[in-house]
C-alpha cells in the first residue's frame, strides 16, 4: 500500500464518528470540487447583472454593465481548469473532446460550456466593444492597435447599418444569455441534484438554490471589483450605481435565503431515515461552515447590514462613506458565505456514511494539484485574467463618465 | 465574398467569415490531423486493456503460496485469519515465487503492523478482537503471544472485558457496575472459544427489565433499583429503546 496514502488515513482514523464504511474515508471531491461551482456561479452572476442593463433597462448600474461581462469572462475561462486539474491524469484532458460521451451527465459539462462561451459570452461582448476596437485603433500604434484592430475582425464599419446590427444582435444575446446563465449553473446544481444516492445532494430545488446563489455571488463579486477598482484607478465610485446594485443583490440573497430555508423545513419535515446523521453532521462537522459562515455571516449578518442602510438613510442621511463601508463588509461577508455554501454542499455532501451512521471527517492539504495553495491560485487567476482583459477592452470610460456625471447629480440634489 | 458584405451587415459578415473558418479548422483537425484509432472508442479500451495488462505483476496469489507452505496454509485455513490473502501481511510475492532463495517476503514483526486492524476503533464491528496498543502488554512483539497464522488469545478468556472492552468500560461507570454481564445474557461456555458460532442471549421483553425495575420488583439486587409501573410507562416500547441498559440514565 502506498505509504504516503496510509499516513494520511492514519491521521483521518481517529477524527470519524460511528461507523462508516472502509471507501468513505477519503473524501474524494475535495477542494477544486468546491472552487468549481464558486466559480461558475460568479459568472452566471455577473452576467445575470449584465442583463439587468440591456434587457431590464436597468440605467443605473451601466457603470457595471462592461465590468461585469468582462468578470463573466475572467472566471468562465478559468471554471474548466478547475475540473481538468481535479483529474487523475489531467494531461489527458484532451481525449475526452476527441471522444465525447454524450450520454454522461457530466460529460455535458463541455456542451454547456461551449455553448455559453461561444455563442453568448463572447458574441454579446464582441458586439459590445465593436464600434469601440475601431476608435481606439484609429488612434492607437503598435501591437496595440494590431490588437484591437484584429479583435474588431479588421472591421471599419461604425456606419448606421452596422450600429443598427449591433444593438439587435445585443438585445437577442442578452435574451439568449440568460437562460443560457441559468442553464451553465442550473447544470452544476443538477450535477448534485440528481445523485438520488446521496440524500444531502438529492433534491429538486438544488438546481434553484445553486441559481439564486450564483446570481448572489457575481453581483456581490462585481460590486466589490467596482468599489475596489474605481477608487484604485483615481476614479469616484458612482452611489446610485452601487445602491441600485445592492438592491439587487438584497432581493437576490433573500430569496436565496427563503429558497434554502424551504429546503431545510422539508428536509425536516419530511424526517426521511437520513435525517440523524445530517442534523448530527450539521450540529458537529459543518457547524463553523453552515451555521455560522453560511446563515449567520453570510447572510443573516448581510441582509441586517443593508437592510439598517435603507431604513436610517432616509431618516438620518446616512453618509455615503458609512453606506460605502457597510456595503463593502456585506459583499465581502457575502463572498464568504457562498464559498462556504458550495463548501458544504461539496464536502457535506461525502462527510456522512452511506450507512447513515457515522461521519467521517476532511482535511485538506496544502501543497499538490488538490491541496489550498492550487486552489487559491485558482482563485486569484481570474482576478489576473480580468487585469488584462482589462487593459485590452478598457472600461474606464462607462465606469467613470457615468459616475462622475451621476455624483454631480446626486450632490445637486 | 464582396457579395456576402452586401447583403449582411458588416459585422454579421465578418462573424459568419470567422464562424466558417472555425467550423473549417475544427473539422480539418478532426477528420485529417487526428489519426482514426486516437477517435475510436474501441481502440481506446483496446488500448487501456493492453496498457493495463502490460503492466507488471507484482502478487502471486494464495494458492501459489500453498504449493510450497502448504502446512501453514491448512493451519491459516483453519484459524480467524482464514479470509485473509498471504500477501495482505507479507506483501506482494509474485517475484518470491520466481526466485525463492533471494527474494525473501517480509515478516512484519514490528508491533505497530497488527494494531492497524486491531487497534480499537469504534467505526469497527462489534466483537471484532479489538486492543489498545498502548496499554496491551507493552513492548512485547504480539506474535510471541499470538500465532498470526492461527490467531488466538493465550488463554481463554475468563472475563468478558476481554473481547467487549468498550462495553465492559462503559458499564464499569454507571448504575449498572454491581450486574455481571451474565446477569442479563445467558452465556454458553462455548461463546468463548466460538464467539460467531454460539452467541450469548440479550433480554427479548419488558418483563425482564421488571424483574428489578417493576413496581413489585423482588429481585435480590432490585432494592435501590429506581421502580416504575410497568402497565403505564413507555406505552408500547421496550426497554431499551429509550434506556441504554450498559449505561442507564436515571431521572434526578
Amino acid at each position: 500500500m502506498n505509504p504516503e496514502l496510509l499516513h494520511t488515513l492514519k491521521e483521518l482514523l481517529p477524527q470519524i464518528q460511528g461507523y462508516i464504511y472502509p471507501n468513505e474515508i477519503e473524501i474524494h471531491w475535495g477542494l477544486l470540487i468546491v472552487v468549481y461551482p464558486y466559480i461558475t456561479g460568479i459568472v452566471a452572476g455577473a452576467f445575470i447583472l449584465a442583463s439587468l442593463v440591456k434587457v431590464f433597462n436597468v440605467k443605473e448600474v451601466q457603470p457595471l454593465y462592461r465590468l461585469s461581462l468582462l468578470t463573466a469572462l475572467a472566471y468562465l475561462l478559468v471554471a474548466p481548469v478547475a475540473l481538468v486539474a481535479h483529474l487523475g491524469h489531467p494531461e489527458r484532458f484532451y481525449e475526452i473532446l476527441l471522444t465525447p460521451n454524450t450520454s454522461s451527465a457530466m460529460a455535458m459539462f463541455g456542451f454547456v460550456y461551449a455553448w455559453y462561451l461561444m455563442a453568448v459570452l463572447l458574441l454579446e461582448i464582441w458586439f459590445v466593444h465593436r464600434t469601440d476596437l475601431i476608435e481606439w485603433a484609429e488612434h492607437e500604434t503598435g501591437a496595440m492597435r494590431f490588437i484591437h484592430r484584429a479583435l474588431a475582425l479588421f472591421s471599419r464599419d461604425t456606419g448606421e447599418r452596422a450600429v443598427a446590427f449591433d444593438h439587435k444582435a445585443l438585445k437577442v444575446i442578452t435574451i439568449v444569455g440568460i437562460p443560457s446563465a441559468f442553464l451553465l449553473h442550473g447544470y452544476v446544481g443538477f450535477i448534485f441534484g440528481s445523485i438520488k444516492a446521496n440524500p444531502w445532494w438529492s433534491s429538486v430545488l438544488i438546481p434553484i438554490v445553486f441559481l439564486f446563489s450564483a446570481i448572489v455571488s457575481g453581483v456581490a463579486l462585481v460590486i466589490l471589483l467596482y468599489m475596489v477598482i474605481t477608487p484604485l484607478t483615481g476614479g469616484k465610485i458612482n452611489m446610485r450605481c452601487v445602491d441600485k446594485a445592492i438592491d439587487f443583490l438584497f432581493y437576490a440573497v433573500i430569496v436565496d435565503f427563503s429558497l434554502e430555508l424551504v429546503d431545510f423545513i422539508h428536509r425536516v419535515y419530511q424526517s426521511e431515515e437520513e435525517i440523524l446523521i445530517l442534523s448530527e453532521m450539521v450540529m458537529s462537522k459543518l457547524f463553523a461552515s453552515l451555521l455560522i459562515i453560511q446563515v449567520l455571516l453570510g447572510m443573516l449578518l448581510p441582509l441586517a447590514l443593508i437592510s439598517v442602510t435603507k431604513i436610517f438613510k432616509k431618516r438620518f442621511h446616512l453618509s455615503e462613506d458609512l453606506r460605502k463601508m457597510v456595503y463593502f463588509i456585506s459583499v465581502i461577508l457575502i463572498q464568504f458565505g457562498i464559498f462556504a455554501t458550495r463548501w458544504n454542499v461539496v464536502i457535506g455532501g461525502q462527510m456522512f456514511s452511506k450507512s447513515f451512521r457515522g461521519l467521517t471527517t476532511y482535511k485538506v492539504e496544502f501543497g499538490g494539484i488538490e491541496g489550498l495553495l492550487f486552489a487559491i491560485l485558482l482563485l486569484a487567476l481570474p482576478i489576473v485574467i480580468l487585469a488584462v482583459l482589462m487593459k485590452i477592452l478598457p472600461p474606464w470610460k462607462e465606469m467613470r463618465e457615468e459616475g462622475a456625471a451621476e455624483t454631480v447629480e446626486v450632490a445637486g440634489s | 465574398m464582396g457579395k456576402l458584405f452586401e447583403k449582411f451587415p458588416d459585422p454579421l459578415a465578418r462573424l459568419i467569415v470567422v464562424f466558417l473558418a472555425l467550423v473549417a479548422a475544427g473539422a480539418f483537425v478532426f477528420f485529417v490531423l487526428i489519426p482514426k484509432p486516437v477517435k475510436d472508442l474501441k481502440v481506446q479500451w483496446d488500448n487501456a486493456i493492453r496498457q493495463e495488462s502490460a503492466r507488471p505483476v507484482k502478487y502471486a496469489g494464495f494458492h501459489a503460496c500453498a504449493e510450497c507452505h502448504d502446512k501453514l496454509y491448512e493451519t491459516k485455513k483453519k484459524g480467524y485469519h482464514r479470509d485473509l490473502s498471504c500477501e495482505t501481511c507479507h506483501g506482494a510475492a509474485k517475484a518470491h515465487t520466481e526466485d525463492p532463495d533471494t527474494v525473501k517476503p517480509v515478516i512484519p514483526a514490528e508491533r505497530a503492523f497488527c494494531p492497524q486492524c486491531h487497534a480499537y476503533n469504534p467505526s469497527r464491528p462489534r466483537g471484532f478482537p479489538q486492543i489498545n496498543p498502548v496499554a496491551h502488554n507493552p513492548l512485547k512483539p504480539c506474535a510471541s503471544c499470538h500465532n498470526p497464522h492461527d490467531p488466538k488469545p493465550p488463554t481463554t478468556p475468563k472475563e468478558c472485558a476481554a473481547c467487549h472492552g468498550e462495553i465492559a468500560r462503559t458499564k464499569a461507570v454507571s448504575h449498572h457496575v454491581q450486574l455481571e454481564c451474565t446477569t442479563c445474557h445467558v452465556t454458553p461456555q462455548r461463546h468463548k472459544v466460538s464467539p460467531r458460532a454460539v452467541k450469548p442471549t440479550k433480554p427479548q421483553d419488558r418483563e425482564f427489565c421488571g424483574k428489578c425495575h417493576g413496581k413489585d420488583a423482588s429481585a435480590k439486587l432490585s432494592a435501590n433499583a429506581p421502580k416504575i409501573d410497568l402497565a403505564e410507562h413507555g406505552e408500547k416500547y421496550v426497554c431499551w429503546q429509550c434506556h441504554y441498559p450498559h449505561s442507564p440514565e436515571v431521572e434526578q
